[in-house]
C-alpha cells in the first residue's frame, strides 16, 4: 500500500506539471490579449508597452513559464492582470471554501438520493416506480446544468409573483441560498448515480451467491443491503472520482447563475478577461482536487474489494 | 413605448421623478448661499469669470439620525471590483463605485455641465493654460480629517505614476504640463500640478483645452487622503477615506459592496439611506440573474451600465412597465473599414457600402424606440450634434453607381468581422443581406469571441496589411465633448483609429478645434466641418445609437438618466426601500 500510494503521488505531481504547462501554453497561444482587455476599447501604444513590461509579458514564453512554475513551487500563484495586480491567491482563497462546501453538499445529495433511488428501482425492476424514477433521473442527467439552473431561477420568480413561498434567486451567505445551487449542481450526478446503481444492482442480483443468500433464508433487507449493495457499490465508488470532475465543471455554470462567490465564479470572469494567472491557478487547483479524488477512489476501491487490495 | 426623439438644442434627458418620497424623515439641514466663482469655458463664446450663486446644503451636525432605507443597485458585467483605487479602477461599474467614495475638484451636473465639487471656485489665466482652484472651506474626508491642496497634488501625481501602474491617468491627464514624461518614467516630477498654499491648487496645461475639466472630472482626478493611502499599504482602498457621498462599510468579495452615508459629505448627506448596496453580477449570466433578482425584489436598479443592459429577450415583457427606463446614451455602433487595403482604400467603395444600408429597416429589426439611426459620428446630445451634417443616406441606385465607378473587383472575398455578443449577429446578418440585395455583393460574416475580436482590432491597428477588412465596432463617450468623438477616433494615427482613416484637412480642423477655448461656437463649427469630411469619406459607417435600457423600482427617486449614464444631482434626495 505505501508503495502504491507513493507511485500514485508521483503520478499526481507529473499530471499537475503537465496541466500547468498545457494551460500556460493554451493561454499563451490563444488569441486575445490581457493588456488590451485591461485597457478596454482604448488604444495607447506607449501605455500598452509599459503595462506589458510591468506584467512581464514582454519576456519570451519559456521565461514566463519558468517564472510561473518557480513561483507556484514557492507558494506564489502570481498576480492578477485584471484586478490591478492583486495576488491570485487573494482572489481565489475566498472561493475555495465556498466551492468546496457547495460541491460536497451537491455530491452528498446526489449520493444520498441517487443510490437509494437506484436500489429501490432495481428491487422492482421494470415496475412503475422504476420506470418513472429512472425517466426523471435520465432527464436530470441529460439536461445541461445551465438549463436546470435557469429553470430553477425562473421558478422562483413565478413563485414570488404569485405570492407563494420562494427562495432567493441569487446570492450567498444565508442557509436558503444553498438550496437551488445545490439542486442544480447535484442534478446530473444524481441522475447518473441512480441509473448506475440500478444497473449495477440488477447485475449483482442475478449472481449465484444472491440466490444462495435467498436459499439459506436471509431476509430481503439483508440480501439487498448486505449482500447485493456492497458489491454493487464498487462501480459506483469508481465513478465518484470522475463525478467530482462533473460537479467541478457544473460549478462554473451554477455559481455564475446563482452568483455564488466560488472558484467557478472567479474563473469565468478570468476567462472572459484573459486573466491568465487566475485561469492557470484555478485549472491547477481543480486538477489537484480531481486527481486527489481519483486517488481516494482507488484507495476506497481496495477497501471495498479485497481482491484488488491483495493484487496491489 | 415612448418614442424618444433626440433634442438638438440640449442634451436629451430622461428625467425620473426627483420628488421626495412620502413621510420619510429628512436630515436637518440649513440652506446656505455661498458665492462661487466659476468659469464656463465650453458653452460661452468668451472666457468670462462668472460669479454664480450656488445653493449649498450644509449639514448642521456631522451625524444626524440615520434613515431606515436601503438601496440595492445592480452592477452587471463584473463579479468583483478588483480594486477601489481611483488610480487603477477601469471597469465602468468599478469607476461608478469609486465615484461614490471619492470625489474630485469638479463634477458633472444632470445637464452635463461642469460644476464645483471639492473646489469652491477656480480661475483660468488669460492664455487658458493655467487653472487655479480654491478648495472648499472646511472640506473633510470621510474619516474626519481636513482636505489640503497637498492631498490633491499627491492623488494626481499617483494617478500618473508609472510605479502605481494605472491605465487611465496618462489618458485623461495627459494634457497636464510634464505628465507625458512623468508617466513614461522619463522624469521624476510632475511640474504641472502644485499646491500654492493649503487651500490653493494650480494646474498648468501643455496646450489650451476646452475639455480639460471633463478630463479632470474622471476618477483619476479624485482627491485622496495622503495619510490614508500611505498608511494603508498595498490594500489601502479596503479602508478608504474620500470626499464622496458614501463610505465603505463592508466588502463582501464576489458579492457586494455595502456603503453607508459619509457624514462629512459637503453637499447634502444621504442620511435617509441606511445602506447603499452595490451588488455585483459577473459572468455571461450576470444580466439575466440580475433581471430575475429584480423580479423578486432583491435589487432596486438594473441595466444601468451601457455594456451590460437588460438582456434584449426580456425587453418586450417589461417595456410597458413604469419601472422601465429607456434613455438615449452616448454610444454609436458603426462599421469601420481598413482604409489601407483593397477594396476599401477606395473612398467610392466605402461610399457605395454606406449608401446601400436601409437604417430605418435596421431600427425596426432592433425594436422601434430602442435605438436611433445614425448618419453622422456625433450622437445626439454631444455638443456640436446640434449643427447639421449631410449624411450619406440610403440610396441603392446611387450606391450601385458608386460601385460601378470604383476600382472594385467583384471576385475579391469580403469579410465583415464582429464580436459575438448580444444582438450583434442579428445586426450583421441584416447588413450582409442589405449589401447583397442593394449592391449585389457577397460579404461573409465572421463572428469572433470578444477578446479574440479585440486582439484582431489591435492587429489591424498595428499592422493594417494583416488586419481586418471591415469590422463592427462601438464607441461610448468618455466625456461629453466632440474631441472624444472626432480627434480621438479619426485623426491620423490616433490610438482608436483602427481603420487608418486619414485626411490632412480633417486633421488640421480638429487640431485647431482641440486648442480653441475662447470661442466655443467657432470650436464646434471647426469640429462640424471635420465631421462632415469624415462622413463624406466614410471614416466610420455609422449605423445606430442604442438606448440604455434600465429598470428602476418606483420608490427609487433622485436619479437622472443622461447620455453619459445615470447622474445623481443630489444624493440627499435619493430614496430607497424602507425597511
Amino acid at each position: 500500500m505505501p508503495q502504491f500510494l507513493l507511485r500514485r503521488l508521483l503520478q499526481l505531481v507529473f499530471v499537475l506539471f503537465c496541466i500547468s504547462f498545457i494551460t500556460f501554453m493554451v493561454g499563451h497561444l490563444a488569441p486575445g490579449d490581457p493588456i488590451q482587455a485591461m485597457m478596454g476599447n482604448r488604444r495607447d501604444p506607449r501605455l500598452y508597452e509599459q503595462l506589458r513590461r510591468q506584467y512581464g509579458l514582454d519576456r519570451p514564453w519559456y521565461e514566463q513559464y519558468a517564472g510561473y512554475v518557480t513561483g507556484v513551487l514557492q507558494g506564489d500563484l502570481g498576480k492578477s492582470y485584471r484586478y490591478a495586480g492583486r495576488p491570485v491567491w487573494d482572489l481565489v482563497k475566498q472561493g475555495v471554501p465556498v466551492s468546496a462546501s457547495l460541491g460536497l453538499a451537491a455530491l452528498a445529495l446526489s449520493v444520498l438520493v441517487g443510490v437509494p433511488l437506484g436500489v429501490l428501482a432495481s428491487v422492482r425492476a421494470n415496475g412503475i416506480f422504476d420506470r418513472a424514477s429512472m425517466t426523471l433521473m435520465l432527464t436530470l442527467f441529460a439536461v445541461p446544468s445551465f438549463v436546470i439552473a435557469g429553470l430553477l431561477q425562473s421558478l422562483q420568480v413565478i413563485l414570488f409573483q404569485n405570492d407563494l413561498p420562494n427562495l432567493p434567486t441569487s446570492g450567498w451567505g444565508k442557509p436558503e441560498n444553498w438550496v437551488m445551487p445545490v439542486l442544480a449542481l447535484a442534478a446530473a450526478t444524481m441522475g447518473y448515480l441512480a441509473r448506475l446503481t440500478r444497473a449495477s444492482m440488477i447485475g449483482v442480483l442475478r449472481q449465484d451467491y444472491i440466490r444462495t443468500a435467498w436459499a439459506k433464508g436471509a431476509g430481503a433487507r439483508r440480501v439487498y443491503m448486505h449482500h447485493a449493495l456492497r458489491n454493487a457499490l464498487i462501480p459506483i465508488v469508481t465513478v465518484l472520482g470522475p463525478s467530482v470532475a462533473f460537479v467541478v465543471v457544473g460549478s462554473f455554470v451554477v455559481e455564475n447563475v446563482f452568483r455564488v462567490p466560488g472558484i467557478g465564479f472567479v474563473a469565468v470572469q478570468a476567462i472572459n478577461t484573459r486573466d491568465y494567472p487566475v485561469i492557470q491557478s484555478v485549472a491547477l487547483l481543480l486538477a489537484l482536487v480531481v486527481a486527489v479524488m481519483s486517488l481516494i477512489t482507488d484507495v476506497l476501491y481496495g477497501i471495498l474489494d479485497p481482491r484488488i487490495r491483495t493484487q496491489s | 413605448m415612448n418614442k424618444l426623439r433626440l433634442s438638438t438644442a440640449a442634451i436629451a434627458l430622461a428625467l425620473l421623478a426627483a420628488a421626495c418620497g412620502g413621510a420619510t424623515p429628512t436630515p436637518v439641514t440649513v440652506v446656505q448661499t455661498s458665492v462661487v466663482k466659476e468659469t464656463q469655458v465650453v458653452k460661452e463664446t468668451q472666457v468670462v469669470q462668472q460669479t454664480v450663486q450656488v445653493q449649498v446644503q450644509v449639514p448642521v451636525t456631522p451625524t444626524p439620525a440615520p434613515g431606515n432605507q436601503v438601496l440595492r443597485w445592480a452592477m452587471e458585467g463584473v463579479n468583483e471590483p478588483g480594486t477601489l483605487d481611483p488610480a487603477l479602477a477601469s471597469d465602468s461599474q468599478v469607476v461608478f463605485a469609486t465615484s461614490l467614495l471619492f470625489r474630485g475638484l469638479v463634477q458633472l451636473d444632470s445637464q452635463l455641465r461642469i460644476r464645483p465639487d471639492g473646489a469652491e471656485s477656480w480661475t483660468v489665466s488669460e492664455d487658458t493654460k493655467t487653472y487655479t482652484f480654491k478648495l472648499r472651506q472646511g472640506l473633510k474626508f470621510s474619516n474626519g480629517t481636513d482636505v489640503t491642496a497637498d492631498d490633491f497634488v499627491f492623488a494626481i501625481t499617483r494617478s500618473l505614476d508609472p510605479k502605481v501602474g494605472g491605465g487611465n491617468g496618462s489618458y485623461y491627464l495627459s494634457n497636464i504640463l510634464g505628465a507625458a514624461d512623468f508617466s513614461a518614467g522619463k522624469s521624476t516630477t510632475l511640474p504641472g500640478v502644485t499646491a500654492l498654499d493649503p487651500q490653493t491648487i494650480q494646474i498648468k496645461l501643455e496646450q489650451p483645452s476646452a475639455y480639460f475639466l471633463y478630463q479632470l472630472n474622471f476618477i483619476t482626478g479624485y482627491i485622496l487622503s495622503k495619510q490614508n493611502v500611505t498608511a494603508g499599504g498595498a490594500k489601502w482602498y479596503e479602508k478608504p477615506a474620500g470626499t464622496g457621498p458614501f463610505m465603505l462599510k463592508e466588502w463582501q468579495h464576489n458579492q457586494k459592496l455595502v456603503l453607508v452615508p459619509n457624514p462629512y459629505y459637503w453637499a447634502g448627506v444621504p442620511n435617509q439611506l441606511k445602506e447603499l448596496d452595490l451588488v455585483f453580477y459577473g459572468g455571461d449570466q450576470g444580466s439575466a440573474t440580475a433581471y430575475n433578482d429584480y423580479q423578486t425584489g432583491a435589487v432596486d436598479i438594473i441595466g444601468s451600465f451601457g455594456q451590460a443592459p437588460i438582456p434584449s429577450q426580456f425587453v418586450p415583457q417589461v417595456k410597458d412597465l413604469p419601472d422601465f427606463k429607456s434613455a438615449p446614451q452616448f454610444f454609436v455602433r458603426y462599421i469601420g473599414f481598413n482604409d489601407t487595403l483593397k477594396p476599401f482604400d477606395d473612398v467610392k467603395v466605402r461610399q457605395a457600402f454606406a449608401r446601400a444600408i436601409d437604417k430605418t429597416q435596421l431600427i425596426k429589426l432592433l425594436g422601434e424606440g430602442s435605438a436611433r439611426a445614425q448618419d453622422r459620428i456625433l450622437p445626439g446630445g454631444i455638443p456640436g450634434s446640434e449643427l447639421p451634417i449631410t449624411g450619406l443616406t440610403f440610396d441603392p441606385a446611387a450606391a450601385k453607381q458608386l460601385l460601378a465607378d470604383a476600382r472594385f473587383d467583384p471576385t475579391q472575398k469580403l469579410v465583415l468581422t464582429y464580436g459575438a455578443e448580444g444582438d450583434n449577429a442579428k445586426v450583421i446578418e441584416f447588413i450582409v443581406q442589405q449589401w447583397k440585395t442593394n449592391l449585389g455583393v457577397n460579404v461573409t460574416a465572421e463572428p469572433l469571441e470578444l477578446q479574440t475580436f479585440s486582439q484582431r482590432l489591435t492587429d489591424t491597428y498595428n499592422d493594417p496589411a494583416k488586419g481586418l477588412q471591415m469590422y463592427y465596432s462601438v464607441w461610448g463617450a468618455d466625456y461629453p465633448d466632440p474631441q472624444n468623438w472626432l480627434s480621438q477616433q479619426l485623426r491620423t494615427g490616433v490610438g482608436n483609429n483602427n481603420g487608418h482613416y486619414s485626411n490632412p484637412e480633417f486633421d488640421k480642423l480638429v487640431d485647431q478645434a482641440d486648442v480653441e477655448v475662447k470661442d466655443a461656437a467657432a470650436r464646434l463649427k471647426l469640429y462640424n466641418q471635420a465631421e462632415q469630411i469624415a462622413v463624406n469619406e466614410v471614416g466610420w459607417l455609422p449605423l445606430f445609437s442604442p438606448n440604455a435600457n434600465a429598470m428602476v423600482k418606483p420608490y427609487v427617486t433622485g436619479l437622472v438618466f443622461t447620455g453619459q449614464g445615470i447622474i445623481v444631482p443630489d444624493w440627499s434626495a435619493v430614496r430607497g426601500l424602507a425597511q
